[in-house]
Formats: C-alpha cells, structure tokens, sequence
C-alpha cells in the first residue's frame, strides 16, 4: 500500500425517498403496481398523473398513513414511523382541509407543535413565512381554500424538515400564490433539502420541479430528470405528458 | 407520551365542543335535581332512599362523558386532523393511548363538576322545602367518587368507541341505542347478564338504589375491565388501518 494514501471513506447517503415495487390493493382494486423510484437530496422533484392515476396513495404510503399490499416506503432510508421526530425530517400537506373548522390557524399549529416537541416560537414564524399572520387567530372555518392550503403548509415547514411532501399544493391559489409557492421551494431546495409535489397543473409545474416521475393507473411511467423528458427545453412538458400517458392508454 | 397527552388536551381546550358539553351536562344534572326533588311531599322526601334518587342526579354525567370522548375522537376522522396528527407522531399505540388518557381527565372534569351542581342544587332544594339531609356519609362518598370514576372510564370508552367506529354520527348512534335500549332492556331482561354491561356496571359503581346490581367494587372491576377491551380493541385497529 502507497504511504500517505489517506483512504477517503465517502458514505452511502441513502437516497431521501425510495419507493421499492410499492404496490397498493383496495380489495380488488389496483391502486398502486410495482412503482419504484428514488429522490436525491436538494431535488425538486413533480410528482404527475390523471386523476385517481395513485399519486396521492404513494404519498400516503410514503408518510406511513397507509400500509403497502407489496414493497418497500422509505424515508431516509427507513419506514416513516420509524423515524424519530419525523416532523423535524419530512414535512407534509395532504390535504388542504385536515383542520378542525372550530379550532383557529394559530391553535392548529400549536397543537402539532406541542405533539412534535417543537418550539412554540416556530408557530409564529411559519406563519409569517406562508402569509397567514393576520388570519391565525380566526377559526379555520373561515378560511378560502387558498388559506387552508398555506395553512397546510406552514404545518408542513412548523419542523423545520429536510424533505417536503406536498400534495396538489397548488390547489386553490391565486397568480400571486402560485409564485410565492415557486419561491418557497426554490429556496428551501437551495439550501440542499428536498421536495416531491404531486399537481395536475403542468404548466406551472414546469417551472419549479427539477425532476418529473410520471404515473398512471398505479403504474410507474416515467421518473428522469425535467431536461431529459422535455429534450432540453425544446417539447413543452405537458406534450411529454399527455405522450406518455397516451401510449399508456393504446 | 407526555407531549401528545399535552397535545390532546390542547386540542380539546381550542374549540368549543368540551365546553358545549360541559355545559349541557351541567344543566341536565340540574334539571334532573329537580325532577327528582320537586314532586315528591316532604315526608317521603325526608327518606334516605328518596334522598339517593334525588342526588343520583349526576348520574347523567358519565353518559355526556362518554360522549365527549367519543366527539373528541370521532372530530380526527370527520375533519382528517388524525393525518397531521400522525405525520407528527406516527407511533398509533402512543397515539391511541394519549387519546385515552386525555378522555379519562376530561371525563372526571365533566363528572366533578356534575357533582358540585347536584349537590349544592339538591341540598339547597333541601334545605328550601325544610327537609333534613338523611343521606349518609359512604353514601355521599359513594356517589362522587363513583361518578368521577365513572365519568373517566366513560370517557375512556367513547374515545375508544370513536376510534373503532370512526364516522361520528353513527359512532353517537350506537351508543345512545346501547344507553337507552340494550343496556335497560337486557338488564330489565336477564338481570344477572344485564349488570355486567358497561352501564349497569358503573350504575353499581356510583351506588345507586336498585336491585340486581353488583356490589360497586364489583362493578368498578368489571367497568376497569369493559374499558381494557374496548382500549385494547382500538390499538389494535388503529395500527392496521389506513387513514
């Protein structure tokens, strides 16, 4: 052996999500056949499909909501329960309307906090982050959707998380919205964290994911870089899409 | 544990819903106080038996206990709050657990307060009609303590119910038809069967004045009991089911 060779031992970082042949049966009813995939740290990664096309499904075998038929959820290399204060490493939104309509924004994120052991201070600042300072302290029933859905997020960010799991996150908001959610995820993936959103709005999801896994009827379709399925730039996403899926569907 | 105990309690003080009950179980006490101590003449009223029925007025309490915890667990599913609640502590037996935990304080709340109502209301009715207080003292000590401990494991239960059932509506329909149909009619029915329900059983426990009851240690062990199955019943579908 060479003196003064330093043996540089890199290690393994397993993947940030990795879905193994991930299958989901509803009695009879395929939701989810053998979708594999993985996400690397710093991603943004659109998670796309028709309607009732599984996304939604994977995401909550992903967070652990449900169990898999088949196959393998893992977060940061493990089951999601098995992390330990999962909310300081994966934040999530799945749906818009988990809030008690009696109950105000501020006291919503008061209550996952104190169950995550967080901050109560973290409160206020996700809610000056997703704009809902003025708002907090009125009861969720009041809410326009759009509200709800920073409200969504701000429980998803309350961890300060290393991974974003967001579900349709684009439901709801306005032009304004939509750009204020574009630079929330460019800046919380520049500092080297990572995000998967599902969406069905392509155009706009073009303009914010990196990478692009495409499913259909429970199937894995795609999973590649954005450049690769849209030739550098020169085919519209949305053309790749509706390519993929058609063939899916001949 | 202790931070989702914390949580679930958070979660009841942030809306409405405990106090509504709270208070609508603190004004049925009060009436029923006074449909038990109003019609009767002062002769009959001054019997120690006359006396327990007035001041088993509070027995209205473990039902809206048991309610509460059933509409606190039951809320998660309606308005989908068990989704975050899980992303934060995915651990469902630590979930369940809390759940029950915060049920069994909020329960004794609602029972304790129940008691103070009746029986200042009973002894100022009492006292107004010029009848002298004949209930003894284990009988009194049997009461509150009996209906606290039947308000907590109550609660225990309804939350446990609500975990099982899930949707809230049918979830408050099975137990109401179990409260006023099959706990009556099988005790009416098959007395030595019919004490040993959930119902009858706390009835035992809180002391009051009927026949074929079981002695109220008896009854606490079978209520400790009915609320480990249904407690354990709710782990177990909880960790299996999706949300």
């Amino acid at each position: 052996m060479a003196a003064g060779v330093a043996r540089v031992r890199v290690p393994c970082m397993p993947p940030v999500v990795q879905a193994v042949g991930l299958a989901k049966h509803f009695g009879d009813v395929v939701a989810v056949d053998d979708v594999s995939f993985e996400l690397r740290a710093g991603t943004i990664t659109g998670f796309l499909g028709p309607n009732g096309a599984g996304k939604t499904t994977v995401l909550r075998l992903l967070l652990g909501l449900a169990a898999p038929t088949r196959g393998q959820a893992l977060v940061f290399g493990r089951c999601f329960a098995e992390l330990a204060r999962p909310a300081t490493r994966v934040g999530a939104a799945l749906e818009a309307a988990d809030v008690h309509p009696g109950r105000t924004g501020r006291d919503h994120l008061r209550v996952l906090a104190c169950a995550g052991a967080i901050a109560e201070d973290r409160v206020a600042e996700v809610l000056e982050r997703v704009d809902l300072g003025r708002a907090a302290d009125r009861r969720a029933a009041g809410y326009s959707l759009g509200m709800r859905q920073r409200l969504a997020l701000a429980a998803a960010l309350l961890g300060d998380p290393e991974l974003l799991i967001l579900d349709e996150p684009a439901n709801g908001l306005d032009p304004e919205g939509m750009r204020w959610l574009r630079d929330l995820l460019h800046a919380f993936a520049g500092e080297g964290r990572t995000v998967l959103l599902s969406s069905h709005h392509l155009a706009e999801i073009e303009q914010v994911v990196d990478h692009v896994i495409v499913i259909d009827r429970g199937r894995l379709l795609a999973a590649a870089p954005l450049d690769e399925l849209t030739h550098h730039g020169s085919d519209a996403l949305e053309d790749a899409f509706l390519q993929l899926t058609g063939e899916h569907d001949a | 544990m202790t931070a989702q105990v914390r949580s679930e309690l958070l979660k009841l003080r942030t809306t409405r819903t405990t106090a509504q009950m709270l208070l609508g179980a603190l004004a049925l006490t009060l009436l029923a106080v006074f449909l038990e101590g109003l019609p009767p003449g002062t002769a009959e009223l001054g019997t120690e038996h006359a006396q327990r029925e007035v001041f088993s007025a509070v027995t209205t309490a473990p039902l809206f206990a048991t309610l509460a915890g059933l509409i606190a667990a039951t809320c998660e599913f309606r308005y989908g709050t068990i989704r975050p609640t899980l992303l934060v502590q995915p651990r469902r037996r630590i979930v369940v657990a809390a759940k029950l935990v915060t049920a069994a304080l909020a329960g004794s709340v609602v029972a304790a307060a129940c008691v103070v109502v009746a029986f200042v209301a009973g002894v100022a009715l009492l006292t107004a009609r010029g009848v002298d207080i004949e209930l003894g003292r284990a009988h009194v000590l049997g009461l509150v303590l009996g209906t606290i401990a039947v308000g907590a494991l109550g609660a225990a239960i309804g939350s446990a119910v609500g975990m099982l059932i899930r949707n809230q509506s049918g979830a408050i329909i099975a137990v109401l038809a179990y409260a006023f149909m099959v706990d009556a009619v099988l005790f009416e029915a098959v007395p030595s069967l019919g004490r040993l329900l959930p119902g009858k059983a706390g009835d035992a426990l809180i002391g009051l004045p009927r026949e074929h009851l079981l002695a109220p240690a008896a009854g606490l062990a079978i209520l400790v009991a009915w609320t480990v199955a249904f407690a354990v019943a709710a782990v177990v579908r909880s960790e299996r089911a999706d949300v």
